[in-house]
């Protein structure tokens, strides 16, 4: 790698093999991707990115370029289909390994063997590699080949037990969380720590990173108190230990918009003084015994919650939100997708962008998760099609010529 | 010192939204010096605390998201404190903060004034909505992002109030960007690139975890919301997919779909167990075998034809399923449904996580002793593991103003001026 301008993208010229599928892997690699490393995802036609089979496509339309949940963690990305667990497919695998500065992978231990791609194959062949490897409960241990998907992640990391009301189900956040956001982004700041170490000293590494403990880092505060005798943590809906009132309430119904709901945090005693006089209009309520101190309203949430519900219920949602952030109370509105994509405020930041994909046509994608103010961090390409780039990469990075990749085509070893 | 960030020097004056940001820093190695107002971070005084110890030194959230950083006192509304700051940003390589733009500019704190003293600095911010826009200055709370991010509106059940996320979710994946951030510009800079601002917004930070609703309304016009029981990840509420109580506790299983063994290898463990009724027998188990993934069985429960037969099949699955949960216990269910390759995970508390024999066996855990606090505390473990240069625990959360003197004098400041800062905070 060579000296770097300001104007370039912070990761310009490093070079990524992304082996991973579904959502914590792809998520990682978009993110270096848009900080301007060269990011190739490898795929096989026998065993495509799982996502790419999944909604939402539009209605009625099929194939694997469609997928708006692939298509999302895959921008900037170039694909190529190359079956690994063909000789030849893992010489040519081996190649882009000498290439890369950085492997990521998300599949099992299995499939990693499968398709021979262990950290003592890819350090022999590029011992200044960094090999990112995310199987959900790590490359050791006694489970270590137990699988599962996010929704099984929030399970296992303790979030289904802490989430939600005590009176239903631990039904888990509706979502497969951690794929998101905690466990992609652990992976790409250990990625980056190694590749500076690596950039320093020639020397690769092997980064383990266990989903399930990713995954529990983020949800350790429950279990340091547990460890340590700091009580047991109970579901306890929208509540939070150390302030209230503290929660989402039901504002109402407007002829657009039913089910609105606030979202308010009473952080400190002059939140409280404000929201009790100032908002609800009921100064009393700060002399009752039951709510004068935090400690008091602790013990009689249920009491209090019921008194904001009950205010909460004759007013306007949005108006509320305004007078409640006015008077520099954190409060907002519970939004849907739609609300988010018009949020006026995330519209004048520009946090979505809309990419254009030749057969998904123009779409939203979330943009980078930060902002850089001298060296662009930024999605400018649509996900990759099926095998987008598969001639391109032979050619020019596996030094083939257009007949041998020919012939590799027919034996269905490029796709 | 070691780890990969061992020559960074990180100057953290988050409050709680940036706390974790420092603390990966620091676990990968770098000094970071948690700067707190007089009265000390507000997180000092959140429960649950630590027994016997008295406050500020108690609360556990501080505890935790600050191990591993060296701790100042510092009085930024005062010129001297404000002075002070500016030196140790003067010697740092990264200011991290969580300061709302009026806040910044009051505070004569901002970007341009960090950069006067150190033009190379990485200064990253973090705030609940970013420093541009409508809602900059709006007041933020970890549900308040979770809330406007569209993130709490997919969990819940239909008729009860959205829900936000436990352990400060949008804290988390706010300082999670803001650390990848740092970290970003930090490897640009090494190789010649420029000191520069880089800036969080925890609305944005959370967008991606509304996992397909953005999607789903851009592509099909749907609007996604709260489920309950079904939920996004299994909408149909399909037999073998979510939640199971069992003998003792609850798994979360995923058998409808193609991954792993599948649906038919619950059949298999049920048939062992004496408990898989007649789906070992034909037409079932061709059915079991070939035709239970999401994808065709919603053709199946749409299609009129099929409709009525295939639901009541499903219902009778559901029932043995059922059945078969509740009469073990759920820690079996996982483990032995992992080692057939069955989507398993059990419903975990922390009491299960903390004797989590997989855990144990990874020597995930840390003790580190506290010689102020007079305990010996246990960590969760970190994140990831890097081979060569692994992450470390050095030292517990500083006591209120540790090591205010201590970095003065690194940042060359004379006892004298010490002392005054000293007396103001």
């Amino acid at each position: 790698m060579t000296g770097t301008s300001a104007t370039e993208s912070p990761l310009a010229g490093v070079k990524v093999l992304d082996l991973s599928w579904f959502g914590a892997g792809p998520i990682a690699g978009r993110a270096l991707a848009a900080a301007g490393a060269d990011v190739i995802k490898v795929e096989t036609v026998k065993r495509i990115d799982g996502l790419r089979a999944m909604a939402p496509r539009p209605r009625g339309a099929r194939g694997y370029n469609l997928s708006g949940y692939f298509n999302n963690y895959n921008a900037n990305k170039r694909s190529v289909t190359i079956d690994l667990t063909t000789e030849r497919g893992h010489e040519l695998g081996l190649v882009l390994i000498r290439w890369a500065d950085v492997m990521l992978t998300n599949m099992t231990n299995r499939a990693v063997k499968q398709v021979g791609m262990g950290w003592e194959t890819v350090s022999r062949e590029n011992p200044r590699l960094v090999a990112v490897y995310m199987p959900m409960m790590g490359t050791t241990g006694p489970h270590r080949d137990f699988q599962g998907f996010g929704a099984m992640l929030t399970a296992i990391c303790g979030m289904n037990y802490l989430a939600g009301f005590a009176e239903n189900r631990p039904v888990g956040v509706g979502t497969n969380y951690p794929d998101y956001v905690v466990n992609p982004m652990h992976a790409y700041i250990a990625t980056l720590a190694a590749l500076r170490h690596a950039r320093r000293t020639g020397e690769g590494q092997m980064i383990d990173v266990s989903q399930d403990e990713s995954s529990v880092a983020a949800m350790s505060l429950p279990l340091f108190a547990h460890d340590n005798g700091g009580g047991a943590y109970l579901r306890a809906g929208n509540r939070v230990p150390y302030a209230a009132p503290h929660g989402a309430y039901r504002t109402q119904d407007t002829p657009d918009r039913s089910d609105r709901w606030v979202a308010l945090a009473c952080l400190d005693e002059e939140h409280w003084r404000t929201l009790a006089a100032g908002i609800c209009g009921h100064p009393e309520w700060t002399d009752d015994a039951r709510f004068s101190t935090l400690a008091s309203r602790l013990s009689n949430q249920d009491s209090l919650d019921r008194l904001i519900a009950d205010w909460a219920a004759g007013q306007q949602g949005a108006e509320v939100v305004r007078r409640l952030q006015l008077a520099g109370i954190p409060a907002g509105l519970v939004q849907d997708a739609r609300e988010m994509l018009e949020d006026p405020h995330i519209g004048e930041r520009g946090y979505f962008v809309q990419l254009d994909h030749a057969e998904a046509g123009l779409r939203w994608y979330d943009g980078p998760g930060w902002r850089m103010t001298e060296s662009p961090v930024s999605l400018d390409r649509a996900a990759p099609m099926l095998g987008e780039h598969t001639f391109d990469v032979a050619l020019d990075l596996l030094g083939l010529s257009a007949d041998e990749i020919a012939d590799l085509v027919a034996e269905g070893v490029l796709q | 010192m070691s780890g990969a960030l061992a020559d960074v020097r990180v100057i953290d004056a988050t409050g709680p939204i940036g706390h974790y940001a420092g603390r990966l820093l620091a676990d990968l190695g770098a000094d970071v010096i948690k700067v707190e107002p007089p009265g000390g971070d507000p997180a000092r005084l959140y429960r649950p605390a630590l027994p016997d110890v008295a406050a500020p030194e108690a609360g556990l959230q501080f505890l935790l998201l600050n191990a591993n950083k060296r701790g100042a006192v510092l009085d930024l509304d005062d010129d001297r404190g404000r002075s002070a700051l500016l030196r140790l940003a003067a010697g740092a390589d990264v200011v991290l903060e969580s300061w709302r733009p009026q806040e910044a500019r009051r505070l004569r704190l901002t970007d341009a004034e960090l950069r006067e003293v150190n033009p190379a600095l990485i200064h990253t911010s973090v705030t609940g909505f970013g420093l541009s826009g409508p809602h900059a200055e709006w007041a933020y709370a970890d549900i308040v992002g979770v809330a406007m991010s569209g993130v709490m509106n997919l969990a819940g059940f239909p008729d009860g109030p959205p829900e936000s996320l436990p352990d400060h979710q949008g804290y988390h994946c706010a300082s999670l960007d803001a650390a990848a951030g740092t970290l970003t510009a930090l490897l640009h800079r090494d190789l010649g690139g420029p000191g520069q601002l880089v800036e969080v917004s925890m609305q944005e930070a959370l967008s991606i975890a509304q996992e397909t609703a953005l999607q789903n309304y851009d592509i099909r016009d749907a609007l996604l919301r709260r489920l309950g029981e079904a939920s996004q990840v299994n909408p149909m509420n399909l037999p073998g997919f979510g939640l199971y109580e069992c003998r003792e506790g609850m798994v979360y299983i995923m058998t409808t779909g193609t991954a792993g063994a599948g649906f038919a290898g619950l059949v298999e463990m049920m048939d062992e167990h004496g408990q898989a009724g007649d789906l070992k027998e034909e037409p079932s188990w061709s059915f079991i075998q070939t035709q239970m993934d999401g994808a065709n069985l919603r053709r199946l429960l749409t299609d009129e034809e099929s409709q009525a037969e295939t639901q009541r099949f499903l219902d009778h699955l559901e029932e043995l399923v059922t059945a078969f949960m509740r009469a073990h216990p759920a820690r079996y269910i996982y483990e032995e449904g992992q080692r057939r390759r069955v989507l398993v995970g059990l419903i975990a508390t922390p009491a299960d996580i903390s004797a989590d024999p997989h855990l144990a066996a990874r020597e995930w855990f840390i003790e580190l002793e506290d010689a102020s606090r007079g305990k010996t505390l246990r960590y969760p473990g970190f994140p990831f593991r890097l081979q060569e240069t692994p992450a470390t625990l050095r030292r517990p959360a500083p006591l209120l103003g540790e090591h205010t003197s201590e970095v003065l004098a690194e940042a060359g400041l004379d006892a004298g001026e010490i002392a005054a800062l000293e007396v103001t905070a």
